[in-house]
């Protein structure tokens, strides 16, 4: 299973730069679409769907399947993002990148709302997660946000910042000299 | 990327505009406490015409004996031009009074009726005493008496401002300056030209010749040391009143604090009253509290101007007091009379409402939160008025607050001096970053002589030819909705 | 074959063998209108010259073979992309920079040829090959940059034009400036700054806008005017006002572009404008931008309202920024915490929300690393500067005027007013 889906980015950009008469093979952009939306690379991903070759996206529902997610993840609609994922039989290789999209857009909703409320309506959660509700209030659990006693209102916590980059007081003096340095002459 | 109802926001904007310049353009006050017989006797000359006038435009109650007034002192010049205007008013104000039969037939008695007599002896009288004094103006000249000339110059302006033809006077008054052999009458010359130029609102024109006479060499050595603050008043006055017409309140309280209640004799423009007010009011507007109690409660000039409106007095007083509410109440109640003052008139508004901001900032410089019900209650407004004006008054920086509307609390905003400094330093770098790039770019440039110009078939597209002409690309749109 | 022709082809061998490409450079300057006059012999002689070898002659070859005008039935436009690919690959980099404007040539003519066909995204790859080739470093501008730039936007694919966009240029290629006119340097500038506005990097775009715009002028260039367009709205988008142009905008620019632009100022003043020149921002193709300045303007109110309330409901939020209702102000507010524009919590319990303060302290390892790399850059820029500095200290033309009015006699035309910064 592929997980650098960078490397695999930049591979697919240069299939389609070099395909012949300008247009690739259909796996190829919709792997890179899927992969554009996995790196919310929303623009890109816009682009790329204007530029594949209308009989391209015709015989290749998928293709137009995968921007169907791209179009709700710019219009912001979480529902119906979580709804476009589920709408298709993915195949592989596009289902392995579109698995850890929803795993992606999920997380980075769990984050927003951390962000954003100081309490929430369990629905909204169930809607900006696409999750049941069970499996939202094991997840808040986890989270140790708490459940109001109503049993419909959760307070959520900000999430934890990631843990500071270690650079190393070596290069640090070496920078401090070179400024100071700069700065004398 | 929304989907955005464009025009809902632009259909508030339209009434809101034109309610605006309603109010300035014209309005009408229904209930002076103005005792008009005592203002009128402290003009004379154009400022007493000035303000009956303008009185009699904005106050029915009062247009009728205002505009007789007028008429009445109108008389006692050559002004036959005014007296006709001023007779024209006073027939529309009978009429658009539509007073019933008996209140027409007492009041005929005292309304004056158009002389025509008058005015054709009037004419006539005075274009005789202009042929006289340009022919006496023309043996001066003649006979090339400096002294006699420039006196020559002055009475013929003095006679076309009695005859109401101000640019004429302000004409005759300006020449005169090239036959001044003193200090005094360079000065007197100047008063000449800022009187007039005050009447035709020419505020420039104020100020250059208010510095004028300052600057003449011997100004402060102009004998008489009474003369010379009477002068000294005067220029003030005038200087004040350019700056207020002009929005410098500031400066105006200024320049009327600079004043001398025992030299203060300038009917001609304004009254002691005057002065306190105006000078009052731009200070409470534009002072801060030190310069309040310095400048203006211990000021033992000023006071003396003070005692003359002590209503004024009180106001300034209370508001030094932190009573504001007492204060914007007593600041309410001589409105109406101070919207008959001409000069004054049009900035009110203003001068209200800066001296609202600062009670409001003052109100809450001591405080680390201040609750919004209270506040409200100390300035006569409802909670929610408090909020906008709150709101208006932290985005213009002017205080450092947030306000929490769900408990109606005030909050000092702790500024973080790290914080900022940090985010200071960093878009300034950037900006740095971006200029200094932009130079480079800018120095390859000319370095390349790359520039766009003119050079027949092959150059880039010019204007005139059509868009994108020379490239098969044209700009496209962004749309924002993918489909 | 006709013996001008034959003369060429022994020039270019003879020469190049020699290393003298400077005078190689005048034969084939000079060797136009033969070459356009045999050109049904040209294929025969590409077959005679090596690309590696004799770069210089069969860049003038190809230059000449596909410049011919339309429907010279001669020349077969079949094989262009793969002959012009072969010789970007091969070409002796050394040798074409002795004349970039052919090279530059060449590759407008593929451009040309693919926007003609419609396979403007077949150029791309070779195209960033070309520039690598010609360019002496980095942030050099060339002339075909702007060939790429147009490619990307017309092929809908971008990417590939960041890397040379985001490098900031210190120097350009001679083909851009002295006489020939100035519209591939202004193409570049326009078209980066289209690419910056649809990959929303707004802050580049402006840059790149306003880089057209105070381009000297003496005439205005239609380029300029599509680009101070632009220019506005994004300012808008960005500031949510026009912010003053530098003071060196040349005049004309000033006189003509503002009163060519009316319907532009007026969206900064009452949002009428949008409707009321509805039909001149779709005629420019500027309708989409419009509506993101639109959308922008809501979120520059809810900014405002941040720095003024600690807290507030959701419909009040709706209500002084004129928003349908509470749901959208919390849909708005949202999407504005995810972008990082403003920092609050929403209380959904009592529709309340708290307006809060950067959570940023500037204390963290990351504020430092992101201080020393801006320190860096700063510094870099600098010193840049000072190298620019050394030069013009040293430059014979500064010395001699700087040192005394004396020498004024001599013309300022002289031979080295090339390297000057004067105009």
């Amino acid at each position: 299973m592929i997980t650098n889906f960078d490397k695999l980015c930049g591979e697919l950009e240069k299939q389609e730069l070099e395909a012949p008469n300008g247009v690739a093979s259909p796996t190829t952009y919709s792997q890179l679409l899927a992969i554009y939306l996995y790196q919310n690379d929303l623009c890109n991903a816009k682009f790329l769907w204007k530029r594949i070759p209308q009989n391209v996206t015709s015989s290749n529902p998928e293709i137009a399947a995968v921007w169907a997610i791209g179009q709700m993840l710019w219009k912001k609609d979480l529902p119906g993002t979580y709804q476009a994922l589920a709408a298709y039989d993915w195949t592989e290789p596009v289902a392995n990148i579109i698995r850890a999209l929803e795993e992606k857009v999920r997380e980075r909703a769990f984050n927003l709302i951390g962000r954003s409320y100081s309490s929430i309506s369990l629905d909204t959660v169930v809607a900006m997660t696409g999750l049941s509700r069970d499996a939202v209030l094991h997840l808040c659990r986890d989270r140790k946000w708490t459940l109001n006693e109503d049993n419909i209102t959760i307070q959520p916590t900000p999430p934890t910042q990631p843990a500071p980059l270690h650079t190393s007081s070596e290069d640090q003096l070496f920078k401090l000299t070179e400024f100071v340095s700069f700065l004398e002459n | 990327m929304f989907e955005m109802n464009t025009a809902e926001p632009m259909q508030v904007d339209v009434p809101l505009e034109d309610n605006e310049n309603n109010e300035t353009e014209c309005y009408v006050v229904e209930n002076p406490t103005l005792d008009l017989e005592t203002y009128a006797a402290s003009y004379t000359g154009f400022a007493k015409l000035y303000r009956l006038m303008f009185v009699a435009d904005h106050c029915p109650p009062l247009r009728l004996e205002a505009l007789k007034m007028a008429i009445s002192h109108v008389m006692t010049t050559y002004n036959v031009s005014l007296y006709q205007t001023l007779h024209k008013k006073l027939a529309e104000a009978v009429a658009s009074a539509g007073l019933p039969d008996v209140a027409v037939q007492m009041g005929s008695q005292d309304i004056p009726v158009l002389d025509t007599m008058w005015v054709e002896s009037k004419t006539k009288k005075a274009a005789i005493k202009l042929e006289k004094l340009d022919t006496d103006l023309k043996n001066y000249k003649t006979n090339s008496i400096k002294e006699s000339i420039r006196r020559g110059h002055d009475d013929l302006g003095d006679h076309y401002l009695d005859c109401g033809d101000l640019t004429s006077a302000l004409k005759c008054y300006s020449r005169a300056r090239d036959y001044c052999t003193s200090g005094k009458h360079i000065i007197m010359m100047c008063l000449n030209v800022v009187k007039v130029s005050v009447y035709l609102q020419n505020w420039a024109h104020v100020l250059n010749y208010v510095s004028k006479a300052e600057g003449t060499p011997d100004f402060n050595e102009v004998p008489g040391k009474d003369t010379n603050q009477s002068i000294l008043t005067r220029l003030k006055c005038a200087a004040g009143l350019a700056e207020l017409a002009t929005k410098k309140y500031k400066s105006a309280a200024k320049h009327f604090l600079a004043a001398s209640i025992d030299h203060c004799d300038y009917s001609e423009l304004l009254s002691s009253n005057n002065v306190a007010v105006y000078g009052g009011l731009c200070a409470l507007a534009t002072f801060d509290r030190s310069e309040l109690q310095k400048q203006v409660i211990v000021s033992s000039s000023f006071k003396l101007f003070l005692e003359l409106e002590p209503q004024l007095r009180d106001i300034i007083f209370k508001f030094y007091e932190s009573k504001y509410a007492s204060c914007l109440r007593l600041l309410d109640e001589i409105r109406d009379n101070l919207l008959l003052d001409m000069y004054l008139a049009p900035h009110l508004n203003s001068l209200y409402m800066q001296i609202r901001n600062r009670a409001l900032i003052q109100y809450f410089s001591p405080y680390l939160s201040a609750d919004m019900r209270l506040m409200a209650a100390a300035f006569n407004r409802t909670v929610n008025a408090l909020e906008d004006e709150l709101m208006q008054l932290i985005l213009d920086g002017q205080i450092q607050a947030r306000i929490d509307s769900h408990n109606k609390i005030l909050y000092a905003k702790d500024v973080d001096q790290r914080s900022t400094t940090f985010e200071r330093s960093l878009s300034m770098g950037k900006e740095y970053q971006r200029r200094t790039s932009m130079l480079i770019l800018r120095a390859a440039m000319l370095k390349n002589q790359i520039h766009v110009k003119n050079t027949g078939r092959d150059t880039g597209p010019q204007i005139g030819e059509a868009p994108g002409s020379s490239t098969s690309l044209t700009p496209r749109t962004f749309d924002t909705v993918p489909l | 074959m006709a013996s001008p022709l034959e003369q060429f082809v022994n020039n270019v061998r003879t020469m190049s063998a020699s290393g003298s490409f400077r005078e190689l450079c005048d034969i084939i300057g000079k060797s136009d209108e033969v070459l356009q006059r045999n050109s049904a012999h040209l294929n025969t002689v590409l077959e005679t010259l090596d690309i590696q070898q004799h770069s210089l002659g069969v860049l003038a070859v190809l230059v000449a073979k596909f410049s011919l005008p339309q429907g010279t039935n001669d020349i077969d436009k079949s094989t262009m992309f793969q002959q012009i690919h072969d010789f970007i690959n091969n070409c002796n980099g050394e040798q074409v920079r002795f004349s970039p404007d052919l090279y530059a040539n060449l590759c407008h003519l593929l451009t040309d040829h693919l926007v003609e066909i419609k396979q403007p995204i077949r150029g791309i790859e070779i195209l960033k090959k070309a520039i690598r080739k010609i360019q002496l470093f980095d942030s050099q501008l060339t002339s075909i940059h702007a060939d790429l730039c147009q490619l990307c936007l017309l092929s809908k694919c971008m990417k590939p034009s960041l890397e040379f966009l985001d490098t900031d240029v210190t120097g350009i290629g001679s083909e851009l400036g002295g006489n020939n006119d100035s519209k591939h340097f202004l193409l570049y500038y326009y078209y980066g700054g289209m690419i910056y506005t649809a990959m929303k990097n707004y802050d580049r775009a402006l840059y790149f806008f306003e880089v057209v715009v105070t381009v000297p002028a003496m005439v205005v260039s239609h380029i300029m005017l599509e680009a101070y367009k632009k220019y506005i709205l994004v300012s808008y988008i960005l500031h949510g006002k026009i912010l003053p142009m530098p003071k060196y905008v040349s005049q004309v620019v000033c006189r003509f572009l503002k009163p060519l632009s009316v319907a532009y100022h007026e969206l900064a003043t009452s949002q009428h404008a949008a409707i009321k020149h509805r039909e001149t921002f779709v005629r420019d193709k500027n309708m989409g931008l419009v509506n993101q300045v639109l959308g922008s303007m809501y979120k520059k109110n809810i900014q405002r309202l941040t720095k003024t309330f600690l807290t507030l409901s959701l419909s009040d939020v709706a209500s002084r920024v004129q928003l349908s209702g509470p749901a959208q102000a919390e849909s708005y507010i949202l999407n504005m915490i995810e972008e990082g524009e403003i920092y609050a919590m929403i209380n959904q319990k009592d529709g309340m929300v708290v307006f809060l303060d950067s959570p940023e302290k500037y204390a963290s390892p990351e504020t430092l690393c992101v201080l020393e790399q801006q320190m860096a850059a700063c510094t870099k820029l600098h010193q840049y500067i000072q190298e620019m500095d050394e030069q013009i200290q040293v430059n014979p033309q500064y010395v001699k005027k700087s040192v005394g009015s004396h020498d004024e006699d001599i013309p300022a035309t002289s031979q080295n007013s090339k390297t000057t910064y004067s105009m």
